[in-house]
């Protein structure tokens, strides 16, 4: 490994304060941390500087440098940066070493800062702008980050201009801030208790799953309806991006932008319809929705004697090569087998087979038949938004008559 | 997730579900081959179609004109379900409890749709009988019936398309030694009946 630039830099911040160094000893130094140690090049930059800073007396604050004054969008991993820029979100500290966290922006970006609660440093208020001297900019979970420490030192200053952000495509989103103007096309069933809202976002690009948790003040968004999100956190799970609006500053507006239907189609045979379709019971509390077993038992909360009733049906649809998973919600329940949810609810009360009663109605009617269908692709599985059975189409058969007899 | 997924395999997002072929009877019926593609006791068995395609279920649409109750301690029933082209051998037994009490009130005749698993059994003489288990048998009208038909048409003349250039369908046109002629003209005589 080539240490000479590495070398040149903190050898540089000792000369700029009037000190001599040996370059050999800090590349001796840096050679010793990184290949005996195995410490990260940037850490053990950070660790001989200081070193040297202590040695010479240098205090720290001078110490580390204030770093060239940039822009958001030029930060660079393992950079000392000074920059100004305004505070556009805070929020709560996920852990007691954090004294602060939120997001930083400037006209070309956004970042999220961390300040650490040994730094010591003074609060920075929402909607202010700072001029920050000496933080650096590292990188957590593949995301740039600015961290305020105990050299930064934090300036208040006059507002600053043009900071309003410009939209991203969904479909362009990278892990760190964004922000879009999307519509509400999906609203989810809440899966943690934590969690205010969940759905998918969509336009013309592209769609993504957003969240919203309880802790905040974001409210709730309005299915259908179009918002502006500035600086959402985009965090990526397992490849999937996805945008937490808990940092976001959230506009409805009042157009319609076209959306990108995003979905997938599938035709063939209902092949399996599987347990848990028909009518079920889901758990009453606010945002748990799960369904619940036959003794009304949610595997969080426990007996919820109060449930609510819904339809669904799980099953399999099989066109002869591939077999899909498919999850039909009620609306189409509805429609697919003639049953709405309030017949359901007679036929399981009035019937000594109960729920089954509805089950086996509810398959009798879709098992067998070809359905077409479309919807979203979550987890290997169809979360079907509009489907209807398939009618028999004569019109193919003159073409399937020329096939078959052609060769011959 | 679903219920059927594999614990041991948390690497895959989802259980493959092995898809139902569209094969005709009288395809099905000239079936001999079966085999597993490992030797592990799990691991789907197939049957090879002679059109050149392995298939672990079939997906049928006929219509069931005689169903017989067999056995005492171990219920099954046995039924037929005819198809443009021949008949199927459709078994329900106590293995496939759904299928049976579904089975058991369907009277024939009646349009049904078959999802179950082609087998094939070598009798004492040397007769070779295909027959399906089912795993599920509802009843359906003629629009699905005749949808079938032409799914299932279609599905033939692409198995029959790619001539000998998958695995598949070299190891069917090898092991079978069957002209292809034959299976269109099946296929041909299938529609022509439709047109009526």
């Amino acid at each position: 490994m080539d240490y000479s630039d590495t070398v040149e830099r903190v050898s540089q911040k000792i000369v700029s304060r009037g000190h001599t160094v040996d370059k050999s000893r800090i590349e001796q130094k840096l050679k010793q941390l990184v290949e005996e140690f195995g410490v990260p090049s940037a850490e053990a930059e950070r660790t001989v500087t200081n070193e040297l800073f202590r040695e010479f007396g240098i205090t720290t604050e001078v110490a580390t440098g204030a770093g060239d004054q940039k822009e958001i969008n030029q930060f660079q991993n393992g950079e000392w940066v000074t920059t100004e820029g305004k505070v556009v979100a805070l929020s709560s500290a996920p852990s007691p070493a954090i004294a602060q966290t939120g997001i930083f922006a400037d006209k070309s970006g956004a970042i999220r800062f961390v300040t650490w609660s040994k730094a010591n440093a003074p609060l920075m208020e929402k909607n202010k702008c700072y001029r920050l001297e000496s933080a650096v900019v590292d990188e957590f979970r593949g995301v740039l980050n600015l961290k305020i420490h105990s050299g930064t030192v934090i300036k208040e200053i006059e507002s600053l201009e043009n900071i309003q952000p410009d939209y991203t495509p969904i479909d362009d989103l990278s892990p760190g801030v964004g922000s879009v103007k999307a519509k509400v096309i999906q609203e989810w069933d809440s899966t943690h208790e934590r969690m205010l809202q969940s759905g998918l976002l969509g336009d013309k690009s592209g769609t993504i799953k957003f969240v919203i948790w309880r802790d905040g003040d974001v409210e709730k968004l309005t299915p259908g309806s179009v918002y502006s999100i500035f600086y959402a956190l985009v965090d990526e799970y397992q490849g999937r991006l996805s945008l937490n609006l808990n940092t976001a500053t959230v506009i409805p507006e009042d157009e319609d932008i076209e959306v990108t239907s995003g979905e997938t189609s599938f035709s063939g045979a209902f092949v399996h319809m599987a347990p848990g379709s028909g009518l079920i019971k889901r758990c009453p509390v606010e945002g748990c929705n799960r369904v619940l077993s036959r003794q009304n038992y949610c595997p969080v909360h426990e007996i919820q004697p109060k449930f609510v009733y819904d339809l669904r049906i799980k099953g399999w649809l099989d066109d002869g090569r591939n077999a899909r998973e498919l999850l039909i919600q009620r609306e189409n329940v509805e429609k697919l087998t003639g049953i709405n949810l309030d017949q359901a609810q007679e036929i399981a009360e009035n019937n000594p087979l109960g729920m089954d009663e509805v089950f086996l109605r509810m398959r009798d009617q879709v098992l067998g038949k070809y359905l077409s269908c479309r919807g979203r692709e979550i987890e290997h599985r169809i979360l079907v938004s509009e489907c209807a059975f398939e009618a028999y189409d004569p019109a193919v058969l003159a073409d399937l008559l020329n096939r078959a007899g052609g060769d011959e | 997730m679903n219920e059927q997924q594999p614990k041991t395999a948390p690497q895959k997002y989802s259980f493959e579900r092995e898809p139902a072929k569209r094969v005709f009877a009288a395809e099905l019926r000239e079936t001999r081959i079966h085999f597993k593609d490992a030797d592990d006791e799990k691991s789907p068995s197939y049957v090879l179609l002679p059109t050149g395609e392995r298939c672990n279920r079939i997906f049928a649409v006929g219509t069931l004109t005689e169903k017989r109750k067999q056995g005492d301690q171990n219920l099954f029933y046995r039924a037929r379900v005819v198809d443009p082209t021949g008949t199927f051998f459709v078994m329900a037994g106590s293995y496939q409890p759904e299928a049976m009490q579904q089975m058991a009130r369907i009277e024939p005749p009646s349009f049904v749709a078959v999802v179950g698993k082609p087998s094939i059994y070598e009798t004492p003489d040397g007769a070779f009988l295909v027959s399906v288990r089912c795993e599920s048998i509802t009843v359906v009208d003629k629009d699905a019936r005749d949808h079938w038909v032409l799914d299932t048409a279609k599905a033939t003349l692409d198995r029959l398309d790619l001539d000998g250039q998958t695995p598949d369908s070299a190891r069917a046109r090898a092991e079978y030694q069957a002209d292809p002629a034959i299976f269109r003209r099946m296929v041909y005589d299938a529609l022509a009946q439709m047109k009526i």
